[in-house]
């Protein structure tokens, strides 16, 4: 009797998941923004409503790194400062969207029936708004502070956040440790507390990168539709519309070039950053 | 398939419902309505201008008529003083018969001060459809064709730092090169002649297309490499046929799903990059008109431009829709 030898299943080589260098060069980006942007008010930089701080219009130098604007007020410190607005816009937005967004989304993929339909409509009309011509309606309504500005942006983010919540909750309630919490007689709130929630909360953190570079984006379109920020408040969309005017862009186009410069690199580190999440946690691209 | 249809449109018809009533709640339930409509007349003393106490202004351009008189003729065009559900009904009355109600700021119809400014919008974005579609296409072939080479490593990352400059940066930065500092193109708008018109409007439809290019050049790319695995890709490499010939004559047209189903959402952010593109290098467009009503506080103005461009996009939705059903019977029965 010939004795069959059982090879041992060898299993396949994984490659181990890595984020990356350019992922670490994105989130040192933003680490180093958002410092400058908390630190602003005690950094050495010249204030940045002083008119005079160098002379009028001039270009990037030692005591200006980003130059001066029309009235000699100082790009570089307007930049940091406005930092603080338009990270704040980010944030808040889009943390009104992933906590009512997000709650909203998962009480209709796991409850179903009439809730879902009547959640699902409210989010499919939301999105019939072409998300400008919305901010728009909100911000005539209302002043233009920082909190409706952050709030209307917020309103945006509810629905395209609400949808990924629904859909993860739908494909996570299927799934057997979720059935087994069921049998077991948890409660729904139990379950989407303890066992949903921290499956949702992924995907959601993926897309709440995407989502802060979307809101400090359309923040810089609401300041050129002149509907952002009132008053003295700086953000950068304030400041690109400060240096886009005919004739400032034409003689000193550093005034909107370096926010300009600033926002395109930290929208960029945020989509990437957001990207790469996505990929990492992404167990459908995983061999197994 | 008629099942189909009666679901589709009585989707669209309620959804329709849910925008305009929306839109309306925006004029009548945040804040007073009377203010939103006048502006600050609304906080005219009228009783006491009525029991002659006070004497009536007149701020409005039109100085015949008082303050006072143009208030009272606010609350009854707009109905101020009936229900809400009723004005509602009414309003979407004259909605539906094309009456988007009276700005008070200029004394003029609604529908006459942007009937105007749609033509031009409307150019605006069909360019920068076509700008998109005119880079995406050619590029997305090419991207496809040298799969995972240097060419399409390269447009990779391009389209992914496009899709990373906000529409606003990208107008400036191009406003600043070819106006101002090549003066190739026009820094205002020019509507002299069509020519004039179409050469003016082509930095803000670059601006605007550059964005849908580089989604579309994505999605096609993907699309065209799950289609070149496809049998009669292969029949066609095999009876010798020219590589362009495939691509562009087999392989591209049953890729082109996904930039169909994105036609639709992708309209919206076209919509909204078009506001401030119009801005940007001052387009007299709907956009513009919207913003500067925003300001003066002429809130019909706003309402009903924000009703039509919603309807407008909710319709597009909806026609890819049901085109997509069309070529994709497979979605019908889902």
């Amino acid at each position: 009797m010939t004795e069959i030898i059982e090879t041992p299943q060898v299993p396949e080589v994984v490659p181990k998941k890595v984020l990356g260098v350019a992922f670490w060069v994105a989130i040192g980006w933003l680490f180093i923004v958002s410092l400058i942007a908390l630190l602003a008010p005690v950094l050495p930089i010249d204030d940045p409503g002083e008119i005079g701080a160098g002379g009028p219009r001039e270009g990037p130098s030692w005591a200006n790194w980003f130059g001066t604007d029309a009235l000699g007020r100082d790009v570089f410190s307007r930049t940091a400062w406005g930092a603080r607005i338009s990270l704040v816009v980010g944030l808040l937005a889009i943390t009104l969207g992933i906590v009512v967004g997000g709650s909203l989304g998962m009480i209709a993929g796991f409850f179903r029936g009439w809730i879902d339909h009547v959640i699902s409509f409210v989010f499919f009309t939301l999105l019939s708004f072409p998300a400008l011509v919305l901010a728009l309606l909100i911000t005539a309504t209302f002043d233009r502070s920082l909190r409706t500005v952050s709030l209307t942006l917020g309103v945006l983010a509810i629905a395209p956040v609400g949808r990924l919540a629904r859909a993860s909750t739908l494909v996570f309630a299927e799934r057997e440790f979720v059935q087994a919490a069921r049998v077991l007689g948890a409660k729904s709130r139990r379950i989407i507390v303890k066992e949903l929630l921290p499956n949702v909360l992924i995907p959601m953190g993926a897309l709440s990168l995407l989502g802060m570079g979307i809101a400090i984006v359309a923040e810089g379109g609401l300041a050129f539709l002149g509907l952002s920020v009132e008053g003295d408040a700086i953000s950068w969309g304030k400041s690109i519309v400060d240096g886009s005017q005919s004739r400032d862009l034409q003689n000193n186009p550093n005034v909107a070039m370096f926010p300009i410069g600033v926002m395109f690199l930290t929208v960029l580190s945020l989509n990437f950053a957001g990207d790469r999440v996505r990929e990492y946690f992404d167990v459908k691209e995983s061999a197994f | 398939m008629t099942r189909f249809m009666i679901n589709k449109v009585a989707q669209l018809l309620l959804v329709l419902l849910a925008v305009t009533f929306l839109s309306f709640s925006a004029l009548n339930l945040l804040g007073d309505p009377l203010f939103n409509v006048v502006g600050p007349l609304a906080e005219l003393d009228c009783d006491a201008v009525e029991a002659g106490l006070i004497e009536d202004t007149t701020t409005t351009l039109n100085n015949q008529v008082g303050d006072c008189e143009i208030v009272a003729e606010a609350r009854a065009v707009y109905r101020l003083d009936e229900p809400v559900m009723k004005r509602y009904v009414l309003w979407l009355g004259d909605l539906i018969s094309g009456d988007l109600g009276t700005s008070f700021k200029n004394d003029l119809p609604v529908t006459e001060i942007l009937k105007d400014k749609f033509p031009v919008s409307i150019m605006l974005m069909v360019m920068a459809e076509i700008v998109a579609l005119g880079l995406a296409i050619p590029l997305g072939i090419y991207a496809a064709y040298r799969a995972n080479h240097r060419a399409d490593r390269i447009l990779s990352v391009g389209s992914f730092g496009v899709l990373s400059i906000p529409n606003f940066a990208l107008g400036v930065i191009l406003l600043y090169l070819f106006a101002l500092k090549w003066q190739i193109f026009p820094a205002t708008h020019d509507d002299s002649s069509f020519f004039a018109e179409m050469k003016s409007l082509s930095l803000p439809a670059i601006t605007l297309g550059a964005g849908l290019a580089a989604t579309y050049q994505r999605l096609l790319r993907t699309d065209l490499l799950t289609t070149l695995q496809e049998d009669f890709v292969h029949m066609a490499r095999a009876k010798g046929m020219t590589d362009s010939h495939i691509m562009w004559r087999h392989a591209l047209r049953p890729s082109l799903f996904s930039i169909i189903t994105v036609f639709g959402v992708n309209t919206g952010a076209l919509i909204g990059g078009s506001l401030v593109v119009e801005q940007i290098f001052s387009i007299p467009g709907v956009g513009r008109e919207l913003v500067q009503a925003v300001i003066r506080d002429d809130f019909p103005v706003v309402l009903g431009g924000v009703v039509v461009i919603a309807s407008g996009f909710v319709v597009i939705n909806f026609v890819v829709d049901l085109l997509y059903s069309w070529l994709d019977p497979r979605v019908r029965t889902t």
